[in-house]
C-alpha cells in the first residue's frame, strides 16, 4: 500500500548555514546547512534536510548558571575555555552555545573581556558557536558588535532578537555575516511578525533562525510544541516569512521544581531526562537545533535521532 | 460523505428505549452524526441499516476500554493528527512489563508500585496504568501463576503476552472477565486468537508489520468476530515506528482506509531507546505503551510529556481567583500579584514555597491568560487589580499596603497605584527571580 506523508505540502523550510570552515573564510572543523525539510522531520523515505543538531549550552560566568551543572562538571564550569573545549572533545556536541553571563553583573562595562572570552572559545572549538549576548538593552550594541567583530568570517548564530529588542543584534549580524535568533513568546502570528520586521531592516532570511520559545516539560511545554509545529505546516504550506529552521532552548528545565528539588542522587538523572523527553518531542515538532544544558543529555539524544532515521534498524543498535 | 444527524434519525428505530445509553433516538443521532457513539449500541438496528450507518457515524478510530473498575482506561476515538487541530482525547495507557520468569515478589513489587505511585501535577494525579505480563518461560502454568501473582496484589488494566493458546486459556481462566488486553494475533493464529477474545470478551492485540499486512489481519479478525482490536505495527526502528504510526492515523481519520480505525499498540523494545520509543509513543499516536518499569525520572518526564501533549489546547487551565497562602503568612507579608493561568500560578507557588518566606498570592481572573497576553489584551487592568483586592478582602489580610506585580505589567504600575491607593512594587518578569527579589528588594522595602 502506499501512502504519501507529504500531505500535498510544496514548501521547503529555508536553510541557513552555520559556521565556516578555513575553506569557507573562518577557522571552524566544520559547518552545518540547517533547513531543506519538505515535510514533519523524520517522515521522509529519503531524507532532504539533516538530522536535528545538539548544541552543549555553557556559560563564562557560572554564578548564573544551574548548581546541577555545576555540580556535575566540577571546575571545568570555572574555564570557559575548558568547557568549550569539553562540549566538543568529552561531550561530542554538534554545537556550542555560549551565554555570556558575565554580562549580567550590574554596571557591567569591561566590553573587551567580551572579545577575549569568544576569542578564547573560539580557540578552544572546532565547532560552530552560538552566542547569547546580554540580558541589558543598554550594552547590547557594544556587547554584539564585539562578539560579531571578534568572530567575523566564522558564521555564528547569535541571540537573541526579540520584537522590543533586535536593532542591535541586527545590526552586528549584518555587519559581519552573522545570523541570529529570533525568539517569540509561543506565537505562530508574534514570530511571523519579527522576521517581517527583521527583513525590513535588511535581515536576509537565510541569516535568521526562529526560536519559538520552549516552555519546559510541564510547565508550558505543549504550547511551544504546538507552536512548532504550526510554524512548520506555514512554511510548508508555503509562507515564507515563516519557512526558517527552528531553535529550542527549553531553558528553565533545570530549575523547575521537578528537576530543582529532586532528590539529590536522582538529580542528574533528572536533569537529563527532562531535558531529553523535550528534546524528542521537540525534534519532531521540526525544531532542528536542541540545546540542552547537561552534557549526558547531548549523546542520549544524538544516538535517538540517528535511530528516528527510518534506515536505521533496531537490531543495529549497540 | 458523512450524515446529518436527521438523516440518520430517518434510519434508526425511534423507539426511544434507552439501551444505548441516550435518552431518544435523535440525541443518539446526533453523536453517531458526529462520531461520537457507535452503532452497535442500537440492539434494533436491521443490518442494512446498520451497514448504511456503520461506515460513515463511527468514530474513524474505534473506542477501545482496558481492563474493568476504576483504573480501566479507554483508547482510541481521536480525530486529528496534529492537536492544535482541536485536541487528542484519549492518553496512552503506559504499562510497565514483568517477565513470568521473575520472583513472585519480584512481579508483586511492580504491581504495588503501579497501584500507588501517584505524581501530582497541576492539581492532577499521574499514575501509569497496569502491568504486561510476558510468557516468556513459555509454559502455560508459569505464566498462569504470573498472572495471579499481579491479580493478588491489584485490580490493574493487564496486558497478556504469550505465543501459544495454551498460555492464554491457562491466564483467562483467571483473569479473561477482567477485559484484558491479549496481544497478539497473527497471520499464522489469529482464528485462535478471535476464538479467545470473543470468548471472554477481551479485546485484541493484532499484529503485522507494513500497512498491506495489517490491513488485511484486521479484516479477518472481523471477519472472525473479535472487534474490539488494537494493532501493533512492529515497526523496526523508531524511525519506522514515526512513519508507520502517521501514515496509520492519517489514513484512519481521513477512512481512506476504514480498517486502520483502531488504537496503535506499542512495546517498547530497545533498552538502551525505551525512552526516545516513549516519547515517540506519546507524541505520535500510540495509545498502549510498553515498557519496563521506568526509573523514577523517566517516569515523571513520561507521565509529564503525556499530561503536556493531552491538555485540550482549546481551554487554557485556570486557577479560581482568590487570595492564596504560601506557607502561614503574617499580617506583614508580602502580597504578589498575579494572574489564573495555572502555568503561571503553579510556576511562581513552585519559586515561593522554596524561597521559604510566607506570602500572599492575589490570583486576578484574566480568564486563564497568561500575564504578557492579559497585559497586551487589556485584561489585566487597574480596576481589576481593585476589585480583586476589595473582593478578596486583602486589606484585612496583611497590614501594609504594598503590592508586588509582575514584570511583564510593569505599563500598569502607575494606573494600579492610582486606582488602588497602594504602593506598587515591580518584580521581576522571571519568576525564578521571585527568591532573589524578595530577598533584597522586599527586605529593603520593609527596613
Amino acid at each position: 500500500m502506499g501512502y504519501d506523508l507529504n500531505f500535498g505540502w510544496n514548501g521547503v523550510i529555508g536553510q541557513v548555514i552555520l559556521g565556516a570552515t578555513r575553506a569557507e573564510g573562518g577557522t571552524r572543523n566544520i559547518s552545518y546547512r540547517i533547513g531543506g525539510g519538505t515535510t514533519l522531520p523524520f517522515l521522509e523515505g529519503t531524507p532532504s534536510s539533516p538530522l536535528p543538531l545538539v548544541a552543549l549550552e555553557i556559560c563564562d560566568n557560572p554564578e548564573y548558571w544551574s548548581p546541577i551543572i555545576r555540580n556535575y562538571c566540577g571546575d571545568l564550569v570555572y574555564s570557559v575555555h575548558e568547557w568549550a573545549e569539553a562540549a566538543e572533545k568529552v561531550y561530542d556536541a554538534d554545537l556550542v552555545r555560549l551565554y555570556l553571563t558575565s554580562t549580567r553583573q550590574r554596571n557591567f562595562t569591561d566590553i573587551s573581556a567580551v572579545g577575549k572570552t569568544v576569542e578564547a572559545v573560539l580557540s578552544s572549538t572546532g565547532l560552530p558557536l552560538i552566542i547569547e549576548g546580554s540580558n541589558e538593552p543598554k550594552i547590547d550594541s557594544e556587547v554584539f558588535l564585539k562578539c560579531g567583530e571578534t568572530a567575523q568570517g566564522e558564521r555564528l548564530l547569535l541571540g537573541t532578537a526579540e520584537a522590543g529588542r533586535y536593532r542591535s543584534i541586527a545590526a552586528a549580524a549584518l555587519a559581519y555575516n552573522h545570523s541570529l535568533i529570533a525568539q517569540s513568546p509561543i506565537d505562530i502570528n508574534l514570530a511571523k511578525q519579527l522576521n517581517i520586521l527583521l527583513r525590513e531592516i535588511g535581515v536576509p532570511r537565510d541569516h535568521i533562525m526562529i526560536d519559538p520559545y520552549t516552555g519546559a516539560l510541564g510547565y508550558g511545554f505543549e504550547y511551544s510544541y504546538s507552536a512548532m509545529e504550526r510554524i512548520r505546516f506555514s512554511a510548508l504550506k508555503g509562507d515564507t516569512d515563516l519557512a526558517m529552521p527552528v531553535i529550542c532552548s527549553a531553558i528553565d528545565s533545570l530549575t523547575i521544581k521537578e528537576v530543582r528539588e529532586a532528590e539529590p542522587v536522582l538529580q542528574d538523572e533528572m536533569a537529563l531526562q527532562w531535558e531529553f523527553y523535550t528534546g524528542i518531542a521537540a525534534a519532531v515538532a521540526g525544531a532542528e537545533v536542541i540545546c540542552v544544558r547537561h552534557p549526558k543529555t547531548v549523546g542520549l539524544l544524538k544516538k535517538a535521532f540517528t535511530c528516528m532515521r527510518t534506515s536505521t534498524f533496531f537490531s543495529e543498535v549497540k | 460523505m458523512a450524515l446529518k444527524a436527521l438523516d440518520v434519525y430517518k434510519l434508526l428505530p425511534k423507539k426511544n428505549c434507552k439501551e444505548c445509553g441516550d435518552p431518544t433516538c435523535l440525541t443518539f443521532a446526533m453523536k453517531l452524526a458526529s462520531g461520537k457513539a457507535d452503532v452497535d449500541l442500537c440492539p434494533y438496528l436491521d443490518e442494512e441499516a446498520k451497514s448504511v450507518l456503520g461506515a460513515t457515524t463511527r468514530p474513524p478510530i474505534r473506542l477501545v476500554k482496558v481492563g474493568v473498575g476504576e483504573r480501566s482506561f479507554a483508547i482510541g476515538e481521536e480525530f486529528v493528527l496534529y492537536r492544535h487541530d482541536k485536541t487528542f482525547y484519549h492518553p496512552p495507557g503506559i504499562l510497565f512489563k514483568v517477565s513470568d520468569t521473575w520472583a513472585p515478589e519480584e512481579i508483586t513489587s511492580v504491581t504495588v508500585r503501579v497501584r500507588d505511585e501517584s505524581f501530582t501535577r497541576i492539581g492532577t494525579d499521574l499514575q501509569f496504568n497496569g502491568i504486561a505480563i510476558e510468557n516468556t518461560s513459555g509454559s502455560p502454568d508459569v505464566f498462569a501463576r504470573a498472572v495471579a501473582v499481579v491479580e493478588e496484589s491489584a485490580d490493574l488494566p493487564l496486558v497478556l503476552m504469550a505465543k501459544n493458546t495454551e498460555a492464554f486459556n491457562a491466564a483467562l481462566i483467571q483473569v479473561g472477565s477482567y477485559q484484558p488486553l491479549i496481544h497478539a494475533a497473527t497471520n499464522e493464529n489469529f482464528r485462535e486468537m478471535c476464538v479467545l477474545a470473543k470468548k471472554h470478551s477481551c479485546p485484541l492485540v493484532v499484529k503485522a508489520h507494513g500497512l498491506d499486512d495489517l490491513t488485511g489481519l484486521v479484516k479477518n479478525c472481523i471477519a472472525e468476530g473479535a472487534k474490539k482490536l488494537v494493532m501493533d505495527l512492529c515497526p523496526q526502528s523508531p524511525g519506522d515506528f514515526i512513519i508507520t504510526s502517521t501514515a496509520v492515523r492519517q489514513l484512519a481519520i481521513t477512512r481512506a482506509v476504514p480498517d486502520l480505525g483502531y488504537p496503535v499498540f506499542l512495546d517498547t523494545t530497545h533498552p538502551s531507546l525505551q525512552d526516545a520509543e516513549i516519547a515517540l509513543g506519546i507524541v505520535k499516536y500510540a495509545s498502549v505503551i510498553i515498557t519496563p518499569p521506568l526509573s523514577p525520572a523517566s517516569a515523571k518526564a513520561a507521565l509529564t510529556l503525556r499530561q503536556n501533549i493531552y491538555t485540550d489546547p482549546q481551554k487554557p487551565i485556570q486557577m479560581n481567583p482568590g487570595l492564596y497562602r504560601v506557607g502561614t503568612p503574617g499580617k506583614d507579608a508580602p502580597v504578589l500579584l498575579t494572574v489564573n493561568f495555572s502555568l503561571t500560578f503553579f510556576t511562581l507557588q513552585g519559586y515561593l514555597e522554596s524561597t521559604r518566606i510566607p506570602c500572599f498570592m492575589l490570583i486576578v481572573d484574566t480568564e486563564g491568560l497568561s500575564v504578557l497576553t492579559a497585559v497586551a489584551a487589556g485584561k489585566l487592568n487597574e480596576t481589576l487589580v481593585r476589585d480583586s483586592i476589595r473582593k478578596f478582602d486583602v486589606e484585612h489580610e496583611v497590614s501594609h499596603k504594598t503590592l508586588i506585580i509582575p514584570g511583564y505589567s510593569a505599563p500598569l504600575s502607575g494606573r494600579i497605584e492610582d486606582a488602588t491607593g497602594w504602593k506598587v512594587m515591580v518584580g521581576p518578569r522571571d519568576a525564578a527571580e521571585i527568591g532573589e527579589y524578595l530577598h533584597e528588594e522586599w527586605k529593603k522595602h520593609e527596613s
